[in-house]
């Protein structure tokens, strides 16, 4: 009964102890609940389709649509012809914007990256640059969504919840799936949600993008009046009662799901404030994420929460920086937010890769969609979604690799165009798991992150 | 004057920039009046010479002639008073011709249908033949025709290749060769793998140099020597065949079976279930004890905890109608409505807010919120229920009153979630019809009708047909849902004025002179600011000229919300008829630039045989009186079950949102039936139905575990004992307030969404915890689609964009984080540990006392020692003063009872 998913985070173990109680076993084999295919409970780490490359993801979010052709896409011509009209189309009468930014080639590989991205530049030989990124509508809200949930039109699961119903977690006291700053606006909890999804794959939203992360907190975590340890004789109170409910009652799973939850509770309210606690960090792991840099000091926090959460087994992190919508002023605005995030991104790539976290983590930066080459308001650039530029690092990508290209100026993919939908399959890909088996009932249809599209983008495969 | 045209086409084009959002529908999108909208940068109603210089600055053409721009604004100013009109400027559009409306086939279009007849096909020559037959029909016959061939297992996308008619004729999407032209040749851009919505082969690529035979045999006109006519791709739904299906079967009463116990049954109900239960060697349990079951019809009926005066005189009282008694009291209760009318508002989608990608506020929507209450409270026939809700507008009224609740009904068709930003009106008006199909067919007939937008249902016998007949009617309404235009609201429409004695709630206090000359001020100011914006070009794509457009936008409506004297306006979101009904084309796989023909309105015709005659107007009476009638197998049969499951726990049909091929048979076939048509003949009374339920002996059984039950029946399919359910987001916040004494019964007025007004979400979002803020009863707490209250949403609150008739139930650490950390729980716990200390009783009458009121039964004698354990070890939080220790042990205790299984669940 899919359409109604029972869902509670009795494991196997709990059941089979009830069984020698008697019928717990008939009531697991009889349940016809969701949780119960699932052997081990609903976030028990699963066996992947396919051998996975990766065990988690960092999602560097960039919302606002950050240039590509300022970035990671450079284009020679777009400077030398920078000034003449394009003369056609919607953009007729608009001229062309030539780069502010100097494009240098990095590592041994020689990826091009612009002097936005000094830091970055230097992990260029761990980049897997897609310069043919393309998604279907260059609107912020339909983007965005599109983005993190695979199509704008109807509630779907986002990457995260599915990333997490795939693979389960592997640390039961903190949630799977934590995002970092997530916007309010541009589909807001749509992007961390499960829709269809039982309840607990939706991300656990820590702060939102227009406050510090500094100061954001988890509802609920902490009791304002009771000390743990009454909290604690508090909670065996409660248990105390749920058990006397579950032997009067004989079987019920329900109030075992209670019982459980209850514990990973508070188990989770312990564990959360720790990871979130940056002070046993190093000075020397601080500045290497520029946090304390008044710049760089927000996203650099954000990026070393993420290599917390991920080094303590969360499945799925996101972190967001906003504001990448230069309409105008593309020059003072571009150089802001890059300088925000150039070293916390860079110093996030290093630590994760001294701690050889890198080789099993997947780094994945982007935004909805890219910018025109062509100036708007003089200054700025309008949105573009015929072509941009994402990278992705870490597990099974190749690094040093620049795929696909956009026609001269940026302003269209045409070689191995990746849409979304292929992003998204080659990102599951590399955790194990086949986008076309990856799929929940809902409404009668096996639904899927990539609806009925999407292919894997083999030729970026380390 | 040839360039004109174009550069104001460009005029109202080059608006979508200031966006920054274009779509593939921009051709479409030369809207005169919402150029207007954006070049009035001080909404005084008119465009000055120097806003429309401003809004040239999008057009790239007239920006670069500014000569021909001025040239414009005189010919548009017609009454030369150097300000251009709304009307004045709409003139613009007559001054270039018409664009080709989506209906009218672009002349590439017309081309491409007309080509393949109009060549008509030179003989072949023998070289060409042997070409075809070594090049192309080998591959064609390798890898196409497994899909595209008469012999296909199924035939995709309506395209057969193995007959020279097939190839020519073409699918769904038109020709897949026109001899002699490449472009045109659909099957080349397939096999070209360029385009992303059509690949073919769809898994592998053919090799270059297939593809370049393809193309050589294209160019050189196709030469195709086979014969034989294109088989025609049989994509009839069998409407007949799809009658037999047990849904749409009218429902029969039946004779109730006599089960071998004569003594146990004491309705129909009872002896159709245990037949059943017999049938499998099974016994129904017990019956429930006399606490359990009047807190679970309370619960169940108005989705409050029975007080301790209340289970004392029930359980005091021995009178074989005792149980009646109540049962009625709660049935006249105005708590009922509230409690079942947030279950039709599940299935109704509500939400005071548009969701999708940029949220909006609708200040309105309560009033149907308010209307579903009284429906039920009053025991509004079910069948004029849903009439009201589809056609309220167009049913006779006996009073100004009457008719406004008819119109207030409406607003189900009008309060589903919108994609406000959309930039193509024609895609805007199919998604908003398409929501009203679904949540139509889906809340009434308990059929996913929306499914055939696309193409055919997969698994219903409903044809893509069916559903634009349906689509006609609602295109041939118009949908009032309000909202302003602002940036990132595209689509924007009137409200629906509620005649003079309406009878409706105001929803706002009224707005005092004071208040007035304040907004007024703040309006004037921003006025002048998006003056100087304006003059210094900051206007359009700067955060603060977008800030200001929207303060201000939103302040004027505020504004507009009261009348001249300060008294607020009432109006509703609602449907009306359009002046001139049409029927809709049917878009190929839903796309907007693919209509074809024209489908007459009408409705899902495998549902009855009696399909109503659509003359004049949108049909919507007509489809309201087919939906609600006993000629609908459906309509009655759907909401029966949804009653049901709210107070058995699960649906006779289990899938209660589907009763299609992909949903669940009955359990209780004849059971089903039964109830299905005495509903209908005691008046759709929802009311009466309930009691029927709940007077069954079924209803009142206990819901304790049974070894041999569970192993036959582990699900407990066949009701041998009552299925504990985890009480909803709302019950329990109720009850929490209900048991401290804080629990505000009166509805608040209207809801603060209203009081927010007009405008993005975002700043009512910010204000948050209105949960924690109001002690109104749930259903009266504001509905924000995308942002949930957390006292809900963390219980299994349904998303308000989704039908929903069975919520889900999930048991996940964030509850429990919720129930031992949240400030509101404490609060509501510390208020019941205040007045338990301050009367004189004994701690064991206190304890009895809470558990009364929390779980509404007494404590057993181990209960008991567990509470007194625990408040003598209660370790003191703060150090010192012993009555604040002692409160503060009462506080855990209280506020661990409502953390309990035993408060959490109704049994």
């Amino acid at each position: 009964m899919t359409t109604n998913p029972h869902v509670s985070l009795l494991s196997r173990r709990t059941l089979l102890r009830g069984a020698s109680s008697g019928f717990g076993y008939l009531a697991f084999a009889g349940m016809s609940t969701w949780a119960a295919e699932k052997s081990g409970g609903p976030l028990a780490p699963r066996t992947t389709h396919l051998p996975a490359r990766a065990k988690r993801v960092i999602f560097l979010c960039m919302e606002g649509g950050p240039s590509h052709v300022d970035t990671f896409d450079h284009k020679p011509k777009l400077a030398s012809d920078d000034g003449q009209a394009v003369g056609r189309g919607r953009a007729a009468g608009a001229k062309l914007l030539g780069s502010p930014w100097k494009f240098r080639q990095y590592g041994e590989s020689g990826v091009w990256v612009s002097d936005l991205f000094p830091e970055v530049g230097r992990h260029a030989d761990k980049l897997c640059v897609v310069n043919s990124m393309h998604t279907d509508i260059p609107a912020h809200p339909q983007a965005f969504v599109q983005m993190h949930t695979g199509i704008f039109q109807f509630p779907r699961p986002s990457l995260g919840a599915w990333t997490l119903y795939g693979l389960g977690t592997e640390n039961d006291n903190l949630p799977g799936f934590v995002t970092l700053c997530p916007p309010v606006n541009n589909g807001g909890p749509a992007n961390y949600g499960s829709a269809f999804l039982p309840a607990i794959y939706q991300g656990t939203r820590v702060g939102y993008n227009n406050m510090p992360v500094a100061n954001a907190v988890v509802s609920n975590l902490r009791n304002p009046k009771q000390s743990v340890s009454a909290q604690r004789a508090q909670l065996d109170f409660v248990q105390e009662l749920n058990h006397q409910a579950l032997e009067r009652d004989q079987v019920n799973p329900a109030v075992e799901g209670v019982i459980e939850s209850y514990e990973l509770a508070f188990r989770m309210q312990g564990e959360l404030p720790k990871v979130m606690d940056l002070k046993g960090e190093s000075e020397a792991t601080k500045q290497l994420y520029g946090i304390d840099e008044s710049e760089t000091d927000d996203f650099g926090r954000q990026c070393l929460l993420a290599r917390r959460f991920v080094e303590a087994g969360v499945r799925f992190v996101e972190v967001c920086h906003g504001g990448w919508d230069q309409h105008r002023n593309l020059k003072e605005d571009h150089a802001k937010h890059a300088l925000a995030v150039d070293k916390p991104i860079a110093g996030l790539l290093s630590d994760l890769k001294t701690r050889g976290l890198l080789d099993d983590t997947l780094v994945i930066w982007g935004g909805e969609f890219g910018r025109t080459p062509y100036g708007q308001f003089g200054n700025g650039r309008d949105h573009n979604n015929k072509g941009y530029s994402i990278w992705m690092a870490g597990g099974g990508v190749k690094g040093g690799l620049t795929y696909g290209r956009t026609d001269d100026y940026g302003a269209e993919a045409v070689e191995n165009p990746v849409h979304v939908h292929d992003w998204h399959a080659t990102i599951l890909h590399l955790l194990g798991l086949d986008h076309e088996r990856l799929t929940f009932r809902y409404a009668g249809r096996d639904i899927r992150l990539t609806d009925v599209k999407g292919k894997v983008v083999k030729g970026i495969l380390a | 004057m040839r360039l004109v045209p174009l550069s104001l086409g460009l005029l109202c084009v080059g608006l979508g920039v200031c966006l920054g959002q274009e779509n593939a529908a921009e051709k479409r999108q030369r809207n005169p009046e919402r150029a207007f909208q954006i070049g009035d940068a001080d909404l005084d109603g008119r465009l000055s010479r120097e806003e429309y210089r401003a809004l040239t600055a999008y057009a790239p053409r007239l920006k670069a002639s500014p000569q021909m721009a001025e040239r414009i604004f005189t010919r548009l100013d017609t009454n030369r008073d150097g300000f251009l009109t709304r009307a004045e400027y709409a003139k613009i559009v007559e001054l270039r011709p018409l664009m080709p409306g989506p209906n009218a086939p672009s002349p590439a279009k017309k081309a491409r249908k007309a080509a393949p007849t109009a060549k008509a096909d030179a003989p072949n020559t023998p070289e060409q033949v042997a070409f075809f037959e070594s090049k192309i029909r080998p591959a064609l016959v390798a890898k196409c025709y497994k899909c595209h061939a008469a012999t296909a297992e199924k035939i995709k996308g309506g395209l057969v290749l193995d007959t020279r008619a097939g190839i020519r004729k073409g699918g769904d999407t038109g020709p897949a060769v026109v001899p002699g032209d490449l472009k045109e040749s659909l099957l080349i851009q397939a096999i070209r793998h360029t385009d992303d919505a059509l690949k073919m082969p769809p898994k592998e690529k053919l090799s270059d140099a297939v593809i370049a035979d393809f193309e050589r045999w294209v160019k050189m006109g196709a030469p195709d020597p086979r014969d034989g006519k294109a088989a025609t791709v049989n994509k009839d739904i069998d409407v007949e065949k799809g009658r037999q299906f047990w849904a749409f079967q009218p429902p029969h009463k039946a004779t109730p079976p006599a089960p071998k116990d004569k003594t146990w049954a004491r309705t129909d109900i009872d002896r159709f279930l245990l037949t059943r239960v017999e049938a499998k060697g099974l016994k129904p349990v017990d019956d429930a004890d006399k606490h359990t079951l009047l807190r679970r019809i309370y619960f169940d009926l108005i989705g409050l905890p029975p007080t301790p005066e209340e289970i004392e005189a029930f359980v005091g009282d021995s009178s074989p109608t005792a149980f009646e008694n109540v049962v009625d009291k709660l049935l006249e209760s105005p708590r009922f409505g509230e409690r079942w009318g947030r279950h039709w508002l599940d299935v109704a989608r509500f939400g005071e807010t548009s969701g999708k990608q940029v949220n909006f506020n609708y200040p309105h929507a309560w009033r149907y919120r308010d209307y579903v209450i009284a429906a039920f409270n009053a025991d509004k026939p079910y069948d004029r229920f849903v009439k009201e809700q589809i056609a309220g507008d167009l049913m006779p009224a006996a009073s100004d009153k009457q008719r406004a609740e008819q119109i207030v009904a409406t607003g189900f068709l009008a309060i589903g979630p919108k994609s406000h930003v959309e930039r193509d009106p024609l895609q805007f008006e199919l998604d908003l019809v398409d929501e009203q199909i679904d949540a139509t067919s889906q809340a009434f007939l308990g059929l996913t009708v929306a499914c055939a937008r696309c193409h055919d249902h997969k698994l219903d016998p409903i044809a893509q047909q069916d559903y634009y007949a349906f689509a006609g009617i609602f295109r041939s309404t118009e949908t009032c849902f309000g909202t302003i235009p602002l940036i990132q609201n595209n689509n924007s429409s009137v409200l629906i004025p509620l005649p003079k004695d309406s009878g409706q709630r105001p929803g706002m206090e009224p707005l005092s002179p004071g208040a007035r000359k304040e907004l007024q001020a703040q309006i004037n100011d921003l006025r002048k600011t998006r003056t100087t914006l304006l003059k210094e070009g900051k206007l359009q794509g700067s955060p603060q000229g977008n800030f200001t457009g929207v303060r201000l936008a939103t302040l004027l409506a505020r504004l507009d919300l009261f009348e001249e004297n300060g008294t607020p306006k009432k109006l509703a979101m609602g449907v009306r008829e359009r002046s001139k009904p049409e029927d809709s084309p049917l878009y190929q796989r839903g796309e907007v630039d693919k209509p074809e023909g024209t489908v007459p309105r009408g409705v899902v015709r495998v549902v009855s045989r009696s399909a109503p005659h659509i003359s004049q107007g949108s049909g919507r009476l007509e489809l309201a009186d087919w939906l609600a009638s006993r000629e609908n197998p459906l309509v009655a049969r759907v909401l029966v079950n949804r009653v049901w499951l709210h107070l058995f726990g699960q649906g006779l049909v289990p899938t209660p949102d589907n009763f299609g091929a992909a949903g669940q048979p009955p359990s209780h076939p004849e059971l089903f039936d039964h109830l299905a048509v005495s509903f209908m003949d005691q008046k759709w009374s929802v009311k009466s139905l309930i009691r029927q339920l709940v007077l069954s002996h079924a209803y009142q059984l206990g819901s304790r575990y049974d070894a041999k039950g569970f192993e036959a029946d582990p699900d407990n399919v066949l009701l041998w004992r009552m299925t504990p359910r985890r009480l909803e987001g709302e019950a329990l916040r109720d009850a929490m307030l209900a048991v401290s004494g804080q629990l505000v019964l009166s509805p608040p007025p209207g809801s603060p969404v209203s009081r927010f007004g007009e405008g993005p979400s975002q700043v009512l979002q910010r204000a948050g915890a209105f949960d924690a803020r109001l002690n109104c009863r749930s259903v009266f707490l504001p509905v924000i689609r995308n942002s949930y209250l957390e006292s809900l949403s963390l219980f299994d609150f349904p998303d308000p964009g989704m039908i929903v008739s069975e919520r889900a139930t999930t048991t996940v650490p964030a509850q429990g984080l919720y129930l031992l950390n949240n400030p509101f729980v404490i609060r509501q716990s510390e208020r019941i540990a205040e007045q338990l200390l301050a009367k004189p009783d004994g701690d064991s009458t206190r304890i009895l006392l809470a558990y009364v009121r929390i779980v509404n039964r007494p404590p057993s004698d181990r209960e008991r020692k567990a509470v007194e354990g625990f408040l003598a070890s209660y370790p003191s939080a703060a150090s010192g003063e012993s009555s604040r220790s002692t409160k503060d042990a009462w506080t855990a205790f209280c506020q661990a009872l409502f953390a309990s299984a035993d408060f959490l669940y109704r049994n």
